[in-house]
């Protein structure tokens, strides 16, 4: 299921991409085309910083999204200043936009963690019960 | 006999995947490391092995009571990883699998693994996708 909304979601990506490349050529850089050249703009800003950031920290996964949350927040506020997104007025809603997106995140990445953490021990387990299984049957004699 | 080296024969009809693990597990059997202690060198088999931990650019290989200093650098044992149950479980540390007993979820969410010599290691939660994929690949 996973894999299904992962595909989904790059090729919605790649049909937004396609259709709005083709776009540009009959109608130019419409306001709704220049939104998206935007959204992609700052989503790849924000995969580097998030990429960055899982290199060079070492904290625990509720500090690491805590920081990340901190930085990617920063990082749309200041695109959003530079690309005429948010006024002085109100900038802090790229904190609430952000925390939209990091809050599932976060939940999300909790359950595959403790999904992982699960399959792990149970084929310890499983190798566990094969090995005594093998001793007892003389395997290793 | 007594003299003579462990000899495998491995026999199979078609090279399919359930071979390709025995073999695999018959190589790691003869994978070795050379590490340094009390300035005597010694070769350990992988199996003694329960990880590798980097500091300061050296490479210390940790085993179930002892601790050797690595003669050679840390790409030796990453070319090793593909061909054995060897997996990075954080930016300075390399465990066997073979000698892993549990992984835990610790309350501040960091990730513990502890080893069969009750040994605790700090796993990175973006290396655990890799373990996943050893425990994966490796059950005959």
């Amino acid at each position: 299921m996973k894999k299904i909304i992962k595909d989904t979601l790059l090729l919605a990506s790649l049909m937004i991409l396609v259709v709005f490349g083709v776009s540009i050529l009959w109608a130019g850089v419409t306001q709704e085309i220049a939104l998206v050249c935007k959204l992609f703009g700052l989503a790849f800003i924000v995969v580097v910083a998030n990429h960055g950031l899982d290199i060079i920290s070492l904290l625990p996964m509720r500090q690491s999204y805590i920081l990340k949350y901190a930085l990617v927040t920063c990082l749309v506020i200041a695109y959003g200043f530079v690309v005429g997104w948010f006024y002085p007025s109100n900038w802090w809603m790229a904190a609430i936009y952000t925390a939209l997106v990091f809050i599932p995140a976060y939940f999300l990445d909790l359950v595959s963690v403790r999904r992982d953490v699960s399959y792990i021990n149970r084929k310890i387990q499983e190798r566990l019960g094969k090995l005594k299984h093998s001793e007892t049957r003389g395997f290793y004699e | 006999m007594d003299n003579q080296p462990l000899t495998v024969i491995v026999e199979y009809p078609v090279l399919d995947e359930k071979a390709r693990k025995v073999l695999q597990w018959v190589h790691q059997l003869d994978i070795q490391f050379v590490g340094k202690i009390d300035d005597k060198l010694l070769k350990i088999g992988l199996d003694e092995i329960y990880y590798f931990e980097t500091v300061e650019r050296k490479v210390f290989i940790y085993t179930k009571e002892e601790v050797f200093q690595l003669q050679g650098s840390i790409t030796d044992v990453e070319r090793m990883m593909m061909d054995s149950d060897l997996v990075r479980v954080s930016r300075t540390c390399i465990i066997n699998t073979d000698h892993l007993q549990e992984i835990r979820q610790l309350k501040n969410s960091r990730l513990e693994a502890t080893m069969d010599n009750n040994e605790k290691i700090i796993v990175s939660r973006k290396y655990l996708r890799e373990i996943k994929n050893v425990f994966r690949r490796g059950t005959l």
